[in-house]
């Protein structure tokens, strides 16, 4: 005699409550139906400014600055942010605007807050950024920045309150532990694990990362 | 062509790079060196090293060498594994007599009462012998036949005024520049600097130059802001190639700081008794590389100036001008300007045949040459040709040649050499074959022609030489960064081998 199957269900989402919303942030309850087929809730956060026809609802720009004979760096920004109370070290970014393409508003962005003229030369699919927290999408656009170009030699940006923060990609995360070590900052998780991926890739291509040295 | 052929070098050129600005910098000092030793691989093929630093107190020095072209002498791997390189220096080495071994490979490095130093040198100390006894009688042991050793070691030595912890380089350079008058281009490295020094006599070329943004190497518009970092190398022709703009030679006798905060004129040594400079006048006629710029002249002009005195000296009835690549072509274009003759290629050379080296016979010697060149029969059969060498040492290469244009239709071979002929060793790091194997001593010189199968055989004078040369340079006058010691005599050149007139008294 077979063991009766267990009832499982598809998860998905039933209904979705507003229940408070600022300019650009709301807070919804979210009813949903877990795997087991019960029915739950879940307090979503999300943003209200999300385009309708774009995939995500912003970019993040890994970019790289290239100049002959020099190393290549890391193009990040440093500036405070309120949510965390002190200054966030992380990649450019912003939301993007109507009509817009992700690629499009990548380069907006990294001009803005700055100043370099870049080039798109991958972009991720779409992913999220804290899937526990709220449904915000982003797709990550790499780019090149030629440093030999007139244009982007002493760049500058309008934004008094954002630091341009230039590290070389081949000490990445040193550097930012350095920059830990002196600063009261937070790093974004994406930077960090970046870097420790870029540790991996210069320095030990065949070690674990788990292995304690 | 002969210097090529025999084997007669120039010894090495060295090259230096400090990052401007913020240290660690963002600039690749070590691939910068090896670029800049790549331009100057004419100046030696034997054997390459770099020493890098951190600019750190105490510093972290990092030696690469290698035998061979820079290309295979480091390998990729050491070059990645290079962290927190803010300055270094390079040295690419030519084969003299002794053995090759990577102990003997410059830069060196030694340890001073107040830390490591890291010193190349270019050229030959005229003293040497007694140098080094006198050194050894101090208590040194040398444990290389180098000068560039005991260069290191009398830098090493603690001048008598000097204080138990300051170390005082002006004083130890100048200590060194007095127990040996020539012949030295030297770069030493100390901590977060380098000190370039060109000895008194300025025998040995060296020039600095400003590294700036690519995009603004060939405009007017890069300022002070811009600069990247120093560069300093035996030959400006590196400079282009590294993204630098060429900015001035070390003067003679001058000790110059080179720092992430750009340049200081530390000390200029002046000659004794107001002797002039003696620059060696072969970097013109052959071992430099005709881009590079030397007293505000380009090496190229001045060769081609030759060949136009040469015309004006010794004009020749006859068809076509030509050279014996590649060296002479500036030359033979000067000689063809001027006489009106027409230019044409008479031989190909086969570039992958390397230098005939010290073969066991002259007959073998001979053959190697005839491999190495083809007769482009159809430029010249039938004509009267005026071939262009810049230089003729001991005649044996230039003979194959001549036979091999008289083969293959040429009815006259003159030969018109852009240099006059040498007669005297050179003590200053040229390595000029014995008093006796040189042609212009030989008594078959009177008829040189027929010795070696010539229509006719005319070389350039000394004072045909000097004027090429000294038309072009520019007055030192206008130079204001450099102190009015040095305005005396504003050029001279070194013409030891041509004239037997040495720059200084030579030890024995």
């Amino acid at each position: 005699m077979s063991s009766p199957k267990k009832v499982t269900t598809e998860p998905h989402v039933t209904k979705e409550e507003l229940i408070a919303s600022g300019s650009w942030v709301k807070l919804e309850k979210t009813t949903y139906v877990d795997p087991s087929g019960s029915t739950r809730t879940w307090e979503t956060a999300k943003r209200t400014t999300r385009v309708a026809n774009s995939a995500a609802d912003g970019v993040g720009i890994i970019a790289l600055l290239k100049r002959t004979l020099h190393k290549d760096c890391v193009v990040m920004v440093k500036q405070f942010r309120p949510p965390l109370g002190c200054n966030v070290l992380e990649f450019p970014a912003g939301l993007i605007d109507e009509n817009e393409s992700a690629e499009a508003a990548a380069l907006r962005e990294l001009k803005e807050e700055t100043g370099y003229k870049g080039e798109v030369v991958g972009i991720t699919p779409v992913t999220c950024l804290d899937p526990g927290l709220s449904n915000c999408t982003t797709q990550i656009v790499m780019v090149h920045i030629n440093g030999d170009d007139c244009a982007n030699i002493n760049p500058t940006q309008q934004l008094e309150f954002v630091e341009v923060v230039l590290l070389p990609l081949d000490e990445f995360q040193q550097k930012i532990d350095v920059l830990l070590q002196k600063e009261k900052i937070i790093v974004d998780s994406k930077v960090y694990i970046y870097a420790m991926g870029m540790s991996q890739a210069f320095f030990k291509p065949r070690e674990l990362p788990v292995l304690k040295q | 062509m002969e210097f090529e052929e025999s084997g007669i070098g120039e010894e090495c050129g060295v090259f230096g790079c400090v990052a401007a600005g913020e240290w660690p910098t963002q600039l690749e000092v070590a691939q910068v060196l090896t670029l800049g030793l790549v331009a100057l691989q004419h100046r030696g093929q034997e054997s390459a090293g770099i020493v890098t630093s951190n600019g750190a107190n105490p510093p972290t020095y990092t030696t690469l060498k290698g035998m061979g072209l820079v290309n295979t002498a480091f390998k990729q791997e050491d070059l990645l594994k290079l962290r927190n390189v803010n300055l270094g220096i390079g040295h690419t080495r030519y084969s003299t007599t002794g053995i090759s071994e990577l102990q003997n490979c410059q830069p060196f490095v030694v340890d001073t009462l107040h830390g490591k130093i890291a010193v190349a040198h270019n050229g030959e100390l005229v003293n040497a012998s007694a140098l080094r006894k006198k050194v050894m009688r101090h208590g040194v042991g040398l444990s290389t036949s180098s000068d560039s050793e005991l260069i290191t070691q009398l830098l090493a030595l603690t001048p008598p005024m000097e204080e138990l912890d300051t170390p005082d380089w002006v004083a130890r350079i100048k200590n060194l520049m007095t127990e040996t008058p020539t012949s030295y281009s030297l770069l030493v490295m100390y901590k977060d600097v380098i000190y370039a020094v060109r000895d008194p006599y300025g025998n040995r070329p060296l020039s600095i130059g400003r590294l700036v943004p690519i995009s603004k190497l060939h405009s007017s518009g890069a300022g002070e802001a811009d600069t990247e970092g120093w560069v300093v190398s035996s030959e400006s022709c590196s400079f282009q190639s590294i993204g630098a703009k060429y900015y001035r030679e070390v003067q003679p006798g001058e000790i110059v700081q080179i720092s992430k905060n750009g340049l200081k004129t530390l000390s200029v040594v002046p000659r004794p008794e107001g002797d002039p400079p003696a620059f060696c006048i072969f970097e013109y006629v052959y071992f430099a590389r005709p881009d590079s710029i030397f007293e505000g002249q380009m090496v190229y002009t001045v060769r081609k100036r030759c060949g136009r005195e040469l015309a004006i000296e010794a004009p020749t009835d006859a068809d076509v001008v030509s050279t014996v690549p590649e060296s002479a072509t500036p030359a033979a274009l000067g000689y063809a300007q001027q006489s009106g003759l027409p230019y044409v290629e008479v031989l190909c050379k086969n570039r992958y045949v390397g230098r005939t080296f010290i073969q066991p016979n002259t007959r073998l010697r001979q053959l190697g040459v005839a491999k190495k060149f083809g007769a482009l029969t159809d430029n010249f059969a039938g004509k009267r040709v005026v071939l262009i060498d810049d230089s003729i040492v001991r005649g044996n290469t230039i003979s194959p040649i001549i036979k091999l244009l008289k083969e293959a239709g040429a009815t006259e071979v003159h030969i018109r050499v852009a240099s006059p002929p040498i007669r005297f060793p050179c003590y200053m790091g040229i390595n000029i074959p014995t008093k006796e194997e040189l042609i212009a001593n030989k008594p078959e010189f009177q008829d040189i022609a027929s010795y070696i199968g010539a229509t006719s055989v005319r070389y350039l004078s000394v004072e045909g030489l000097l004027s090429a040369v000294q038309r072009g340079i520019e007055s030192h006058g206008k130079d204001e960064r450099i102190s009015s010691s040095t305005k005396t005599t504003r050029y001279g050149h070194c013409t030891a081998c041509l004239t037997g007139k040495y720059p200084v008294e030579l030890e024995w």
